[in-house]
């Protein structure tokens, strides 16, 4: 298993064997497919730093359910920030392995 | 490492984001030309009104082939919430004038997104989106016929029932 990207919180894997991809959160890992990767990137896509600041999130909370409801996450606002840069820095990773993949 | 993105997804990650943003336009243009259908029926234009249901299911045919076609290769299409129609028109020009700015939106939109094609070397899904420009270009040829309609006949007295029932010759125009 490979490391993909790590943030203050969050770590992610490539697991070759297992054509999966890990996450590794505060108190557990859980395993996800690509599909469920790119569910995940899109729910984090959606989550509104802005809210928090402004009032309308009041209680500053973000709550996530992942793989078919198998899992379910709450984030708070330092980590809700930091699962963004997370995302990012992942995906970024990956589009990175697959341009070297494919010069190679 | 293995190249598992690729494994699993035929279309660049970007890319797929943009055709999900597109999917919420073409829900929305749908929407849209519901609202302008309802506003015809209520003002007795009823072949102006048949047009634009029929290019509202138009619009839901082109968002599920952009929804089939992330699926099928492998991407996640997600279900578009629709919010902001507008329902409220002064005339059938001002609908038919709407409905014109609605296509150059959503043609610049698919331009665009072959631009974005082109720069991330994802010809897949530049090659799925040459459909998409050539109905666009249609879509707005048949909007701007609409349009020249009322400056041929006017709407005053007789003329918008008339032009009423001009309204379905305009898709009859389309080439085959």
């Amino acid at each position: 298993m490979k490391v993909l990207h790590q943030s203050q919180f969050f770590i992610s894997y490539q697991c070759d064997k297992q054509r999966s991809f890990f996450i590794k959160f505060p108190h557990k890992t859980i395993k996800l497919g690509f599909c469920q990767l790119l569910a995940f990137r899109q729910q984090v896509k959606e989550i509104d730093l802005e809210a928090h600041f402004n009032g309308e999130n009041s209680h500053g909370m973000e709550m996530l359910m992942l793989c078919n409801r198998q899992h379910f996450f709450v984030f708070n606002t330092v980590e809700s920030i930091d699962l963004k840069e997370f995302i990012t820095g992942t995906f970024a990773m990956l589009e990175l392995n697959s341009l070297l993949t494919a010069s190679v | 490492m293995k190249d598992l993105v690729r494994q699993k997804l035929s279309i660049h990650v970007d890319v797929m984001d943009l055709l999900n943003k597109q999917i919420e336009k073409e829900a929305h243009s749908s929407s849209a030309y519901l609202a302008m259908a309802s506003w015809c029926d209520h003002n007795a234009l009823s072949n102006s009104a048949d047009f634009f249901y029929e290019q509202s299911a138009e619009e839901r045919e082109h968002m599920m082939k952009i929804f089939k076609y992330i699926n099928d290769n492998g991407g996640t299409a997600f279900s578009p919430e629709v919010g902001n129609v507008n329902h409220d028109f002064k005339s059938l020009e001002e609908i038919f004038e709407t409905a014109l700015d609605q296509e150059i939106a959503i043609t610049k939109s698919i331009h665009n997104l072959v631009g974005k094609c082109r720069k991330l070397n994802d010809y897949t899904t530049e090659y799925f989106l040459q459909w998409f420009i050539q109905e666009q270009m249609e879509e707005e040829q048949t909007m701007r016929r609409a349009l020249e309609l009322f400056d041929l006949m006017g709407t005053d007295g007789l003329g918008l029932k008339l032009l009423d029932e001009r309204i379905p010759q305009i898709r009859d125009k389309r080439p085959e």
